[in-house]
């Protein structure tokens, strides 16, 4: 049971984080490779948000979600705009992310030096809480809730809202979506912003749950964050929470039935089955294609 | 001096090795991030198998070191290639870097590889033995680009679909392509074992595939100098910034990424768009398009009047919807049969059929020889069956000339082997290609645009330029899906006459057009498709006669079809191969 829940801890971050991820690939198709970025990006922030200015944890995660946003307007302003119409815009767009990324982690740097920073001391109240007989904090508590009501919002969003249409018009047929009178460059923009905002607030959470943020722990969710859009189905967003969970469930018990080493040989392991089995993902649709 | 710079010299070329393992696949448009993994399975291998030096001699037990490492790199790149070949894009990326984590976990898990601490390795490399690798490698690459293997890799990475649609066999030449980049991964694991002493499993991991994407990219994947380029840039960045006294910390990795992000924005083929790039135009002499040259494997067509395509109760079904229903249709060599309908009538799913793209839900389909639906693409292409598509399907960033080039795959011969040992007779294939590719630009007006990229030629000359690359696999069967459309009527008059002239060499020719008047000036037999069923075959009098015809085209039950101005159109059509028409068989 406390494995269980560990398990769903950390997949909620990993969803969020992913959710990120595909939101962007399924409505354009790119993988954005500064998103490891603005989850490091945003860790650091949001520690120096709480040492620093004194703040609540409270008033930082919202903080850091509109960072996360405006980060992500840069990024696609910085990063994928310009390609836009290029018959390489895959690659490129992979290679200028990457470059934009490196640069954020520069920054980072620059900013806060290469060493491991944590939240000060009583950041968080300390409460445990008993849930059927497993040791809980409260903390753990709020990354599961704040992931969840975010991925329920953005379901919301993109389902229901005038948004949304414009999003899911634009995965299908951006040309066809401009011409229907979608501000296509304002939607694909606003998707970004939502993807990175998520994204940030995935970082803030992350270091909140092991209480300390380094500069390369960007590259390592990165893997696992493409594995959850894989196994999920590129660009399905239930398949992204679905594929987080699974796959924060799958680390808890694989360290404690085979060992902490073999853990991510699991993942990847379960990566390449779907892929050979079902390469659309768990929950994604085949994309016909027009001859 | 030299010496204080011999590390980074030999980094410049290991990287480039390196950056040469992804551009062997980037040709082909393949984005493959599991070249670290072949590097490190070779780099380990190789290591630990490879003779003590002190016994043989340093030389000697590194290129014992490399055949192992080659081998080993290709192999494994044929083992994952083989169920993960038919994964695109993104999705390849992914699953070639799940194999690369999968092997960095479980070299750190075993024994025999060091685990976390890793493996000390003699050093025997030196930057004149990188260099020399590099030189191997690159000149490998060099003579692929213009070889027909190199443009065929290049035509799949353009439209996969077409590619297969001209003859060529994409799984297979994926496959090499993604083997040759192991085998290179693998030399760049050995050498990279064999210089820096001590190999870890970190060393090839996500990071380092990274670098080496980075390095193919920038230095450009449309030219074969482009991974030395990149590497040479990215690896001078930071040298360059030492000697100008950027301190360490985040300027270095701050402007290194800013470059590299101007370079991906600003230079879209990459450093190596710098240099020229020529492409020699031959001079065409004649526009006879007919194999029978010595460069050229010549084709044998059937006599006029034979059985080309038979279908018997065709149809294809789309969840419940008959797109095509119970077709049945002969074409014989030598004959213009024109396919008419109204739009969503099935004629494009009659040809795809035909031509193989699509599977038939029922009835069967021998065209050439071969059964269609049990055929691969590329086979009933070799079997003669060459056609245009409805959008546009041309190598868009090939010229003109390469398009044809490809066009030309099945009938010229494969000169990248000979070309790699300077033989002339590859030259002289090359040049026979190339002078058949003229002739059928040539043929439908084209060769003057020849040097031109396709995307950049207006719409009416990339339909004609559909053509002439249907035209140079010399097919026995030519399918032209709207060939006139968005032409004018003097194109379109143009288009006609070429067509006929087509017939006239002996070309079997089916054809899909709206422009009825065209069809009926051109065709020796019509056949007309409604709601995916035939409801008349005949000749274009009977045709233009046909009430039912009418009555599908104009929806009208009162049009009287003896005023409809196709008849006397008709009139002056080609008499008909066959000898007479099959008569009207109203089949609704």
């Amino acid at each position: 049971m406390q494995q269980l829940l560990n398990g769903l801890f950390i997949g909620s971050i990993y969803a969020l984080f992913a959710i990120g991820f595909t939101l962007v690939f399924g409505i354009l198709d790119r993988l954005n490779l500064a998103h490891p970025a603005v989850f490091a990006a945003s860790a650091f922030v949001g520690i120096e948000l709480v040492e620093s200015a004194g703040m609540s944890i409270w008033v930082a995660i919202p903080l850091v979600f509109v960072f996360g946003a405006l980060l992500g307007l840069v990024i696609e302003r910085v990063a994928f705009r310009p390609l836009k119409g290029r018959p390489d815009a895959h690659f490129a767009g992979l290679i200028s992310s990457i470059a934009l990324a490196g640069m954020v982690i520069a920054l980072l740097q620059w900013r806060y030096g290469p060493d491991t920073r944590r939240f000060p001391i009583g950041a968080f109240p300390d409460v445990r809480l008993e849930v059927a007989g497993a040791q809980v904090t409260l903390l753990q508590v709020v990354i599961l809730a704040v992931s969840v009501a975010l991925m329920v919002a953005l379901t919301y969003l993109v389902t229901r809202s005038r948004l949304g249409r414009g999003m899911r018009a634009i995965a299908e047929n951006p040309t066809a979506a401009r011409v229907l009178g979608v501000n296509v460059d304002r939607v694909t923009a606003t998707t970004f912003s939502i993807s990175s905002a998520l994204g940030a607030v995935a970082g803030v959470l992350f270091a909140m749950n092991v209480n300390s943020a380094q500069l390369g722990m960007g590259t390592a969710i990165e893997l696992k964050g493409l594995a959850v859009i894989i196994v999920g189905g590129m660009g399905s967003l239930p398949g992204a929470l679905i594929g987080g969970l699974a796959l924060g469930l799958a680390e808890v018990f694989a360290v404690q039935y085979i060992g902490s080493s073999w853990r991510d040989v699991i993942a990847f392991g379960l990566l390449f089955l779907i892929l050979l089995l079902r390469p659309q993902g768990l929950l994604g649709a085949r994309r016909v294609r027009e001859v | 001096m030299l010496s204080d710079y011999s590390a980074t010299i030999t980094f410049i070329a290991l990287g480039a090795i390196f950056a040469y393992s992804f551009y062997a696949v980037l040709v082909a448009g393949q984005l493959s991030l599991g070249q670290a993994g072949f590097a490190s399975v070779a780099a380990f291998t190789s290591a630990s198998l490879a003779p003590d030096p002190d016994q043989l001699g340093a030389v000697p037990t590194l290129l014992v070191a490399i055949v192992i490492g080659m081998a080993v790199g290709a192999l494994a790149a044929a083992l994952l290639g083989l169920p993960t070949m038919r994964l695109r894009g993104v999705f390849l990326a992914i699953a070639t870097l799940a194999f690369a984590e999968a092997v960095r976990i479980l070299l750190l898990n075993q024994e025999w590889s060091g685990g976390a601490q890793g493996m000390s390795v003699p050093k025997i490399v030196n930057p004149g033995l990188a260099w020399l690798a590099l030189a191997v490698v690159a000149y490998w690459f060099w003579r692929q680009g213009p070889s027909r293997y190199g443009r065929a890799l290049r035509a799949i990475r353009e439209d996969e679909l077409a590619a297969r649609a001209m003859g060529i066999d994409v799984a297979r030449h994926r496959l090499s392509a993604f083997v040759a980049a192991g085998a290179v991964a693998g030399l760049y694991g050995v050498l990279w074992a064999f210089f820096v002493r001590l190999i870890a499993p970190e060393d090839f991991g996500f990071s380092a595939a990274i670098d080496g994407l980075v390095t193919a990219v920038v230095g450009g994947s449309t030219m074969f100098l482009g991974p030395l380029l990149g590497s040479a840039f990215l690896t001078m960045v930071p040298e360059v910034q030492r000697a100008l006294g950027v301190e360490a910390g985040w300027i270095r990795p701050f402007l290194a990424s800013l470059l590299l992000l101007v370079v991906i924005l600003f230079l879209p083929g990459g450093l190596a768009s710098f240099l020229p790039h020529r492409l020699r135009v031959p001079t065409a002499t004649g526009d006879d398009v007919a194999s029978d040259h010595s460069g050229l494997q010549p084709r044998r067509h059937p006599a006029k009047g034979e059985p080309v395509a038979h279908l018997v109760g065709l149809g294809k079904e789309y969840g419940g919807v008959h797109a095509v229903r119970d077709v049945d249709l002969e074409i014989r060599s030598g004959e213009v049969v024109g396919l008419i309908g109204p739009n969503g009538a099935g004629k494009t799913t009659l040809v795809n059929m035909i031509s193989g793209l699509v599977r038939p839900s029922s009835g069967r389909a021998t065209v050439l020889g071969v059964t269609v639906g049990d055929t691969a693409v590329h086979k009933v292409a070799a079997a003669g069956v060459s056609r245009t598509f409805q959008h546009s399907k041309l190598f868009a960033r090939l010229s003109a000339l390469e398009n044809v080039l490809v066009g030309g795959h099945l009938v010229s011969r494969p000169t990248f082997l000979r070309r790699l040992l300077w033989l002339s007779s590859a030259r002289r294939d090359e040049q026979e290609a190339l002078e058949h590719a003229a002739r059928c630009l040539r043929r439908v007006g084209l060769l003057q645009l020849a040097s031109s990229r396709a995307s950049a030629l207006s719409y009416g000359d990339q339909r004609r330029l559909e053509i002439a690359r249907a035209l140079a696999s010399d097919p026995t069967l030519l399918i032209l899906d709207e060939p006139a459309a968005g032409m004018n009527h003097v194109e379109a008059a143009a288009l006609s006459s070429l067509i006929r002239s087509l017939a006239e060499d002996g070309l079997t020719i089916l054809f899909i057009e709206h422009n009825v008047r065209m069809v009926l000036e051109t065709c020796h037999r019509i056949v007309v498709l409604d709601f995916g069923q035939v409801i008349a075959t005949g000749t274009p009098d009977e045709i233009a006669a046909n009430s039912l015809v009418v009555e599908a085209y104009l929806g009208s039950e009162e049009e009287d079809p003896g005023d409809d101005e196709g008849g006397s159109i008709a009139a002056g059509t080609l008499p008909d191969p066959t000898g007479g028409g099959a008569g009207i068989s109203g089949r609704s």
